[in-house]
């Protein structure tokens, strides 16, 4: 596919996106399913921002879960709007993902790795330990104001078409910063950290700045799930929650705008199409069979799936 | 509490024995490591699957389930071949982060298939020799943590042997030094690939079988936090160092027993971080290992 006719594709995405509350109507429930789906569509894109500079984490559930606790606190606390305390509570995920990129800009791949992990859960661990519980509320959690009171359909749409426009907006400012000089840079470190080096790039603050981006970012979209559901946990910093954004994104296409988008969509259709069936182990053998054979069989992910029949296609007619 | 010391030795010996589990997955994730430059985060799954097995096997035939070390080790050794060859030398060389998302996959894959083939229920069994202790020191201390501790060592003894005597285990240590060199001298490296696989699966399943003789409940998903825990001893102790793998899975065991006594049982998992986190920023290399790439 050749860019062009992929920003097509975003937009057409976008136009599908708007559209598909008409036709899903009021119903609460698809409404949630696609309210939740647009998180993590925001969640997998901050994670795959990343990827850019060569990094992975495995525990971006450390930031997604304390942008959440910061902004319920901050909510409650100043009794701000849910939707104004969303971008000031990142900050906590922000400041968090600053010092966890400081220690690690300078480790690589399985270090990395390690060290993310290990801070989800020494976070989950700091949270529910006794000198911190009366402000996190330990195991039991906190009470967060929800984002439209009241519930039901409309309230549901509004929070649809809201998330939708921060969705939105998260991906063009990832966009804006990728044709930067800075994309550039970002590129250059990836590709050979020593000739980035030489060419004058500073390897460390790029990696710094793709880790707070990364960071804030998740705090949003960990935020917006709070708020949505109304309480949150100490469940948040969980395993799943760091893995999640990164079977999306590989399944999407690691390194591109719309892998985690369009991963995200096509896994929360099979996850929830199986759900219909009745699958509850079942669900994760799949996920993951389908994982590995992404990986092995179309390691470019969904996205690179056109290009590949073509190519199949091209072949057959020589 | 009366008398420090005691309690001290009985504390060590926990330490010593969480220590010996991970001293096994460590040293196979290690060996595997060495020679595919690979890193399988999915080896705890080996573990539960070596408990699963062990459990199943004790449940037919009611044998001493220490016997159960010739059944979960063959098994878990065949699975760890099967999984090389058709997951991991596909993406071989295909850049590092593949190998991590690889292994992602065949955790949900392999804890689901063990939910589904066992439920996920937490399951116990209970040693021969549970009620029995022996006093060292005016310690007791129980006769499966001394036989779990003796087991180790000797399957370690095993396994040095394996490496420095046999023209096999020489071809394995030739493989992880330099891998063109080894191809050069007309050892098959894909095998050598395949084997390491094998015994570091295998290894992990023996890691299983102490665990479930331990009398310590297990599920399904058991196997997560000790294979990173194995992951991050092999950090601490350096990449590729079977000492360092030894020291780390002891420093480990004894750290988090300390912790769960003085600070709370709460932190018993996040402590195993923190020293990984002290020791990366102070030594990047970890402490037995030579130098980065």
């Amino acid at each position: 596919m050749s860019p062009k006719v992929r920003d097509y594709g975003l937009v057409l995405m976008l136009i599908v996106a708007g559209l598909v509350p008409l036709i899903v109507g009021l119903n609460p429930y698809l409404l949630t399913v696609l309210i939740l789906m647009l998180i993590f569509i925001i969640y997998s894109s901050a994670w795959n921002f990343l990827t850019y500079t060569g990094q992975g984490s495995l525990g971006h559930a450390a930031f997604f879960g304390l942008g959440g606790y910061g902004s319920a606190l901050i909510a409650s606390w100043l009794s701000l709007p849910p939707f104004a305390a969303v971008f000031i509570g990142a900050g906590a995920a922000a400041l968090a993902g600053l010092f966890i990129g400081a220690i690690c800009v300078r480790l690589k791949e399985w270090f990395l790795a390690m060290v993310t992990f290990g801070f989800a859960i020494i976070i989950q661990t700091l949270v529910v330990s006794r000198q911190f519980s009366g402000i996190t509320g330990g195991w039991d959690g906190i009470a967060a104001a929800r984002l439209m009171p009241g519930g039901g359909g409309t309230n549901l749409l509004i929070e649809y078409y809201a998330i939708l426009v921060i969705g939105v907006m998260v991906i063009v400012i990832f966009w804006l910063i990728l044709r930067s000089k800075t994309g550039l840079a970002f590129a250059a470190i990836r590709e050979n950290e020593l000739e980035a080096r030489a060419a004058g790039i500073n390897p460390v603050k790029y990696r710094l700045f793709a880790f707070l981006v990364s960071a804030y970012f998740s705090g949003v979209a960990g935020a917006l799930e709070v708020h949505h559901l109304g309480y949150i946990t100490p469940e948040i910093f969980g395993v799943d929650i760091s893995f999640w954004p990164i079977i999306y994104s590989i399944s999407g296409g690691l390194m591109t705008l719309s892998g985690p988008v369009v991963g995200t969509i096509a896994i929360t259709i099979v996850w929830d199409g199986l759900q219909t069936f009745g699958l509850t182990y079942g669900r994760f053998i799949i996920i993951g069979l389908l994982l590995i054979l992404i990986i092995i069989f179309l390691p470019k992910g969904l996205i690179s799936l056109p290009d590949r029949i073509r190519e199949y296609r091209d072949k057959r007619k020589k | 509490m009366t008398g420090g010391l005691d309690i001290v030795l009985q504390v060590g010996i926990w330490g010593l024995y969480a220590g010996c589990i991970y001293i096994l997955l460590a040293i196979g994730l290690n060996l595997i490591f060495g020679v595919m430059k690979v890193v399988n985060f999915a080896h705890g799954e080996f573990l539960m699957l070596g408990a699963y097995v062990t459990f199943t096997f004790y449940a037919i035939s009611g044998f001493n389930p220490y016997v159960l070390l010739v059944a979960s080790v063959p098994i878990l050794i065949l699975i760890g071949v099967t999984i090389e060859r058709l997951c991991f030398r596909p993406i071989l060389g295909t850049g590092k982060l593949n190998e991590i998302f690889i292994s992602i996959g065949l955790i949900y894959l392999i804890q689901n298939a063990a939910a589904v083939i066992w439920t996920d229920e937490y399951r116990i069994i209970h040693s021969p020799f549970e009620s029995i202790t022996i006093s060292v020191f005016g310690v007791n201390l129980p006769l499966d943590y001394l036989i779990i501790i003796i087991t180790t060592i000797l399957i370690l003894i095993g396994l040095y042997l394996f490496l420095r005597k046999t023209r096999l285990g020489k071809a394995m240590r030739a493989t992880s030094q330099n891998r063109k060199g080894a191809m050069l001298m007309g050892i098959n490296v894909e095998k050598m690939d395949m084997i390491s696989f094998g015994i570091g699966a295998g290894l992990a399943g023996a890691a299983g079988t102490l665990w479930v003789v331990s009398g310590q409940v297990f599920t399904p998903y058991m196997g997560s936090i000790p294979a990173v825990k194995a992951f991050a001893i092999i950090i601490i102790g350096g990449l590729g160092s079977i000492p360092g793998a030894i020291v780390g899975g002891i420093i480990l065991g004894l750290a988090e027993n300390f912790a769960i006594f003085t600070i709370g049982g709460a932190w018993k998992d996040a402590i195993s971080f923190l020293i990984l986190i002290v020791v990366l920023i102070f030594k990047p290399t970890g402490l037995f290992g030579e130098s980065a790439e």
